[in-house]
Formats: C-alpha cells, sequence, structure tokens
C-alpha cells in the first residue's frame, strides 16, 4: 500500500480471532501491524461484530467512502493493485467534496 | 512435467474404465470412482505456489473427468439407489473461484448431471446438503436446480433448505458481478468458465429487481420456513434474518452499519468517528 498518511484515509481493523485486547496488542506489537483495531470479544468469528456483519470468511475487505457508504466488498484478498486502485479513487472524490 | 502428469491421469482413469468392465455392480463402480475422486484432491506432498497452482488445475481436470464417469453411471443405472449419488458426487465440485479456464478446463458433466437430477430426483429428500453446497456457487444449473426443488420437493425441509440456498445463491452471485464491474480480468474470467451468454445474460438483469428477489426468498424463509433445522444446528429463520440484514445493510451502495468497540490499547472508538475519511475496514484474524 503507497504513503497514504496525508491523504483523508484511514485503515481500520477489526480483529475477529478471538483474542483478548491484551493478547492482541501484544500480537500486533510483535507483527508491527500498527492500524487501529477493533477488538471483537467472544469466541473466533462469533463475536458481536461479526455476527452483525455477517462475516463468513477472513480477509473480509469493506472499502468505504468519505460520506460511509459501502463502495467495494471484498470477500478474500483482491491483491495490492486492485485495493491500490479503488482507494485512489474515493480519495480522489473525497479532496474533490471538499 | 506437466505432460508427464496428464499421462498418468489418463492411465488412472483407463484403469477404473476397465475395473469396471468386470460386471461390477452399480455400488461398486461407484465407490471405485469415489476413491479415485479422494485420491485426486491431495497432493500428499508440500507444494511450492507455482506447483499448488499447476495441481489445482490437475485436480479440476481429473475432476472434470470423473464427473462424465459418475453421469454415465447414473445414465446407465437410472433405478439404482446409487444413481443420485452419483449424480451428486458428479456436481459436487462447486467452483468459488474463477480460475482461468484454461487452466482448469470446461466441466462437461454439469448440465447433463443437473438435467437427470431434475427429472428422476427432484422429490428426493437427500437433496438439502447439494442446495446449501451450490449456494456458494456461479453456475447457471444452480439456479434453476434450486427453483425447481423449492417449486416440486414435497419435503419441507429439503423445500425450507432450498429457499434459503436460492436467497444465498442470488446475493453471492449479485457480490461477484458488482466486482466483475470494476475488474475487467475478473469479468472476462467468470465470462470464459460459466459461458458468455450467461454471463452477458446477468448483466442485463436490473440489479434493483434481484435485490427485491433476494429480500423476498429471504423473508420467505423466515415466515414459511424459520423452524426448520440446517445440518449445523442453527434454524433457517436465524440464518435467513442475518442474510437479509447482510443484504439490506452490508451491500455495496448502502450506508455501513456503525461499529462501536475497543481498539487494541482498550480505547473505545466508533467507526463513524471517520467521517470525512475514506475508510478500509479490514477483518482479519490473527492465526
Amino acid at each position: 500500500m503507497k504513503n497514504l498518511q496525508d491523504k483523508p484515509f484511514a485503515l481500520i481493523g477489526v480483529h475477529v480471532g478471538g483474542a483478548s485486547t491484551k493478547k492482541l496488542k501484544e500480537v500486533m506489537d510483535r507483527e508491527n501491524v500498527t492500524w487501529r483495531t477493533f477488538v471483537d470479544m467472544g469466541n473466533a468469528g462469533a463475536g458481536p461484530i461479526a455476527t452483525k456483519w455477517n462475516l463468513s470468511a477472513t480477509p473480509t475487505l469493506y472499502l468505504l467512502d468519505h460520506n460511509g457508504i459501502i463502495r467495494y466488498k471484498w470477500a478474500g484478498a483482491p491483491g495490492e493493485k486492485v485495493i491500490d486502485a479503488a482507494v485512489e479513487k474515493l480519495i480522489r472524490a473525497a479532496e474533490k467534496s471538499k | 512435467m506437466r505432460r508427464i502428469g496428464i499421462i498418468i491421469l489418463l492411465l488412472n482413469l483407463s484403469h477404473v474404465a476397465s475395473a469396471q468392465d468386470k460386471s461390477a455392480t452399480p455400488a461398486e463402480i461407484f465407490k471405485a470412482l469415489r476413491k479415485e475422486y479422494d485420491r485426486a484432491s491431495s497432493s500428499g506432498v508440500p507444494l511450492t505456489d507455482a506447483e499448488r497452482l499447476k495441481f489445482i488445475g490437475e485436480v479440476y481436470k481429473h475432476r472434470n473427468a470423473l464427473a462424465r464417469k459418475f453421469v454415465d453411471l447414473a445414465e446407465k443405472y437410472p433405478n439404482d439407489p446409487i444413481a443420485l449419488d452419483a449424480l451428486m458426487q458428479a456436481v459436487w465440485q462447486v467452483n468459488t473461484t474463477p480460475w482461468p479456464v484454461d487452466l482448469v478446463g470446461e466441466d462437461s458433466a454439469r448440465a447433463r448431471a443437473f438435467e437427470l437430477i431434475e427429472r428422476d430426483h427432484v422429490k428426493s429428500d437427500k437433496l438439502a446438503p447439494l442446495c446449501q453446497r451450490v449456494s456458494f456457487g456461479f453456475c447457471k444449473e444452480y439456479e434453476s436446480f434450486l427453483r425447481k426443488v423449492l417449486e416440486k420437493n414435497p419435503h419441507k425441509n429439503v423445500q425450507a433448505i432450498a429457499c434459503l440456498s436460492l436467497g444465498q445463491f442470488l446475493n453471492n452471485r449479485m457480490q461477484r458481478l458488482d466486482l466483475c464491474n470494476e475488474q475487467s480480468d475478473l469479468a472476462k474470467e467468470f465470462a470464459d468458465l460459466y459461458s458468455k451468454a450467461y454471463f452477458a445474460e446477468l448483466r442485463r438483469q436490473n440489479r434493483d429487481m434481484v435485490i427485491e428477489e433476494i429480500e423476498k426468498t429471504f423473508e420467505q424463509a423466515i415466515e414459511k420456513y424459520g423452524a426448520e433445522l440446517l445440518s449445523s444446528g442453527t434454524t433457517v429463520g436465524e440464518r435467513a434474518k442475518s442474510d437479509l440484514f447482510r443484504v439490506r445493510n452490508l451491500r455495496v451502495g448502502k450506508e455501513a452499519p456503525d461499529i462501536e468497540g475497543e481498539d487494541q490499547d482498550g480505547k473505545r472508538f466508533k467507526l463513524s468517528e471517520y467521517r470525512g475519511k475514506v475508510v478500509l475496514l479490514d477483518f482479519w484474524s490473527y492465526v
């Protein structure tokens, strides 16, 4: 993923693996995962967020525009090129609307 | 190397064919083919990515060839109880990834297999697992199969699962079509693998009407079949409610439901705090 630090963009995770906050923090520090992540409590894949979002597999990705509208949804990783192109398209639209 | 692989594969198949000639019973032939099918699914050794891709291609081609044999068996013994098992096995391989058709080959047994299932077995009480299985797929035949089972099968549990599976099939298919609108390479793979005419027909469909039908199908599953059980133990009603939520709120074009929760530092936050920014929401799991 390209450097998007100065852009209106955020990567938000939802960890659905059933780990506690403490355990997840350890794993993320160790693996150098820096993005902010919701901790979905409960059994793996069956926490309240995963249940509400009808999650069937990981990774599942949703790309939301600056108004919070779902613009893309991928079950399974679609590849960096596909994500980058979609993100760039939506960032352009977000910047234009300012 | 690839050529050698194919030669070995053909030898295996001719071996199965000769086993059939010794006046084996339909059940014995089924068992031999089934063994062959299972053996075709495992490489037995760890593979590199390139090897794995080649292996996947060979597995699909091998299974496609075996599928034709399962259909032949069912055609030869239409009244034997094994006929339905053979037909279900012939269509069991549900391709959820559109591998290039050059890699995996065409599944020429599928259309005939579904024709026979619809002709001879549409009232069977054994069709629920197949309904659930094909709900993940994309093929044209799955849709007509699910509709016919829903219409003609006399068993309430089978009807229930056909109803739920039809909604899921239509919903899964629509999501893949949405992705194809953005990715031309993906669209080409779907068209090549599932027929250009069928793909073109799907792209002409009115998306709003498809969504309306998906919602109605899930509503029917909740109202008419809500108490019926799935093999997992959950009820059709529970599952359909969650699918209905997905189609109403979690599809492209809808406002994302808000999420409120704790981050990895134990700090509470909401997804909606990020309005104004493009957000990539990544459901992940550390294994």
